[in-house]
């Protein structure tokens, strides 16, 4: 069981209020991913959770429990850190015993479950080395295999990924998204990455500023952005937001069309541009254009196998019924 | 070729140094080594004559020597152990946010400012005098016999006098050392069910390993050779019970003024002394590799 509740939680360091008040549900089993730019206190809400920090005010429930006063320990979480935060001078199998050791338990049922997650993530053959001889995507599977041991509720993940180089993580994040498959255990995951939100997310949680902009699930953020921060903040690459009066034709003080919304044509169209940079991808190919009046660039998707040249002339016409609509405070119009 | 000319170069550049360097050690080596093999009284000038290994024979079979060794292991036992275990807790407060951290650090470190004779005279009369000493008058308050620290405990006395001029040192090199421990194992331990004695037994203590083991080496170097204190607190006395080998060999060759004999003791410190860091190097050396 893993239910989590934050009940109008407020964070303040000094006089500065990090998280405004707060309300939010985590289900059990859900892999839960809070998303956000850099600094909007992603991760300190996510302490708050742990309880590495104390929460200024409001209520913590953990499976109906009030966990607020609950030191980290006994909250029966696991978090994995973004630096791994291994123990350096313990050995692989010692690291992942540490949370087993400290609660008591018996060697034999101590080595069942280090054998068990040694097989699920691969590191039997490591058992015996130090952190330090292990590479960076080893040494995440070990910090993975510490918080799987201890059976948790839930798990906390602050921006695993984040020391790995592209390749690795996506390979972490397909492992990452299998694990909670088969643990079916509650998963909360903090990364600013929108991309590995958009994929493992079963909910995203839209964090600003301490504020929940908006939370749903991947493809409902991506279809019914709630209001303009989000629309711009999910997706790759990003939503068109027009302004003025292409957006008033449509009664709205912004418009957004996604790359893959905006038809291509080389002989009419609505709007009218020349043709930037272009990136081929293979399967399809971005388009950066330019001078249409609507915006500094306006992103299209193409086919990959489009052939126009920088500096042709290109006519563009959004589907219309994937325009989305957004009024002066940049909420969006239904 | 030009690496070649180079290191040339460089082995030119730093042969003064390494040569006044060696002079510098091997002069005075060699001429103590010399000495040592003489009957050489500083009374009886002029009278030098060859005495093979007479000096050694005498030096080892005094029994003030075998006193002075177990005493100079005490007293180089006795101050790691109060400045490693006194460093750990002190550090570990200091460690500690509190109204008035830096004035409280620049006080901690204050006592490796003061010069050993001028410590040791400072406890001698202000301490541990035994009529006039503050250990008295709070022994006389509370109505207890008054310790006559330098007659009763002497060994023990100097080393207190000794830790408390190497305490800082310690609490200095393992506060850097546990302000380098990183935060967050500190906080996933604390998520993994360890409480604040598990912690730091399991991720304070090994983490600061490194730096104890600098620490011994140090002071071991500098306390095998204790000197000033003893000189102006007891003397070497009563008896033997102060006198370490550093003493040992002073007084043979200033105050027996017999030259030949403290040249021998010298060579013997100095064997002693290798035999001892070698040790340490092989025991705690390999700490520093890791
Ligand atoms: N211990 C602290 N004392 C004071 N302010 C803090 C403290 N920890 C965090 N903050 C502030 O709280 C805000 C949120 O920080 P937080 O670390 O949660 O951001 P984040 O969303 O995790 O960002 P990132 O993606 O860069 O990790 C920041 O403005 C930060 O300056
Ligand atoms: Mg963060």
């Amino acid at each position: 069981m893993g239910r989590i509740t934050l009940d109008k939680i407020t964070k303040s360091f000094g006089d500065v209020q990090v998280i405004p008040p707060l309300d939010l549900t985590i289900e059990d089993g859900e892999f839960v991913v809070f998303v956000g730019p850099s600094g909007c206190g992603k991760s300190t809400l996510l302490r708050l959770i742990a309880g590495l920090e104390d929460v200024s005010s409001g209520e913590i429930r953990i499976d109906g429990k009030n966990a607020t006063e609950t030191p980290p320990a006994k909250r029966g979480l696991a978090m994995v850190f973004q630096s791994y935060a291994l123990y350096p001078h313990m050995s692989v199998r010692k690291n992942i015993a540490f949370p087993l050791r400290m609660a008591g338990m018996d060697q034999k049922e101590q080595d069942r479950r280090i054998d068990n997650a040694a097989k699920v993530l691969n590191l039997s053959d490591y058992l015996d080395r130090r952190p330090g001889q292990l590479s960076g995507g080893q040494r995440q599977r070990v910090a993975i295999g510490r918080a799987i041991v201890r059976e948790p509720a839930a798990f906390l993940f602050d921006e695993p990924l984040s020391n790995l180089d592209a390749a690795l993580r996506v390979g972490m994040r397909l492992e990452i998204s299998e694990l909670h498959n088969r643990l079916e255990t509650t998963m909360i995951y903090v990364t600013h990455d929108q991309v590995e939100a958009m994929t493992m997310a079963d909910k995203i949680v839209v964090l600003r500023a301490g504020l929940i902009e908006q939370v749903g699930s991947p493809l409902d953020l991506y279809k019914h952005p709630r209001n303009l921060f989000v629309a711009g903040f999910i997706g790759s690459p990003t939503m068109n937001l027009i302004a003025g009066e292409p957006a008033r034709a449509y009664d709205a003080t912004t418009i957004g069309v996604r790359p893959e919304h905006m038809a291509l044509s080389t002989e009419s169209g609505k709007w009218t541009g020349k043709v930037g940079v272009a990136e081929h991808l293979g399967s399809d190919t971005f388009l950066h254009i330019h001078e249409t009046g609507l915006a500094e660039t306006i992103t299209v998707r193409a086919d990959g196998e489009v052939t126009l040249r920088h500096g042709d002339t290109v006519h563009l016409t959004p589907v219309e019924d994937k325009i989305h609509r957004f009024d002066g405070e940049g909420m969006r119009i239904s | 070729m030009a690496t070649q000319h180079s290191r040339a170069a460089a082995r030119l550049m730093i042969s003064p140094a390494v040569i006044l360097l060696l002079g510098w050690m091997l002069i005075p080596l060699g001429m103590t080594i010399y000495f040592s093999f003489l009957r050489y009284n500083l009374l009886m000038p002029g009278t030098e004559a060859w005495a093979g290994f007479e000096n050694y024979s005498y030096f080892l079979t005094d029994p003030a020597f075998f006193a002075a060794i177990w005493n100079t292991l005490f007293l180089v036992g006795g101050v790691l152990l109060i400045t490693v275990v006194g460093g750990i807790l002190l550090a570990l407060l200091l460690d500690q946010p509190f109204w008035g951290q830096g004035i409280v650090r620049l006080l901690v470190i204050a006592p490796f400012f003061v010069m050993p004779t001028v410590s040791a005279l400072v406890w001698k009369n202000m301490f541990m005098n035994p009529v006039n000493g503050l250990f008295a008058f709070l022994a006389d308050a509370i109505g207890m016999q008054p310790v006559d620290f330098f007659a009763e405990i002497p060994l023990l006395s100097i080393i207190l006098i000794v830790a408390w001029g190497w305490l800082p040192f310690a609490t200095l090199i393992l506060l850097t050392a546990m302000q380098s421990l990183d935060g967050e194992q500190l906080e996933a331990s604390e998520m993994d069910g360890a409480g604040a004695v598990s912690r730091f037994f399991h991720i304070v203590l090994p983490h600061l390993a490194r730096a104890i083991t600098v620490v011994i080496l140090i002071q071991t170097i500098f306390l095998l050779s204790i000197f000033a204190e003893i000189l102006v607190t007891t003397n070497g006395g009563p008896g033997t019970a102060t006198t370490n080998l550093t003493f040992l060999v002073y007084a043979e060759s200033l105050l027996r003024f017999d030259v030949g004999t403290g040249s021998a003791g010298g060579v013997v410190a100095v064997i002693l002394a290798n035999i001892v860091a070698i040790f340490l190097m092989r025991m705690i050396g390999k700490n520093l590799d890791a």
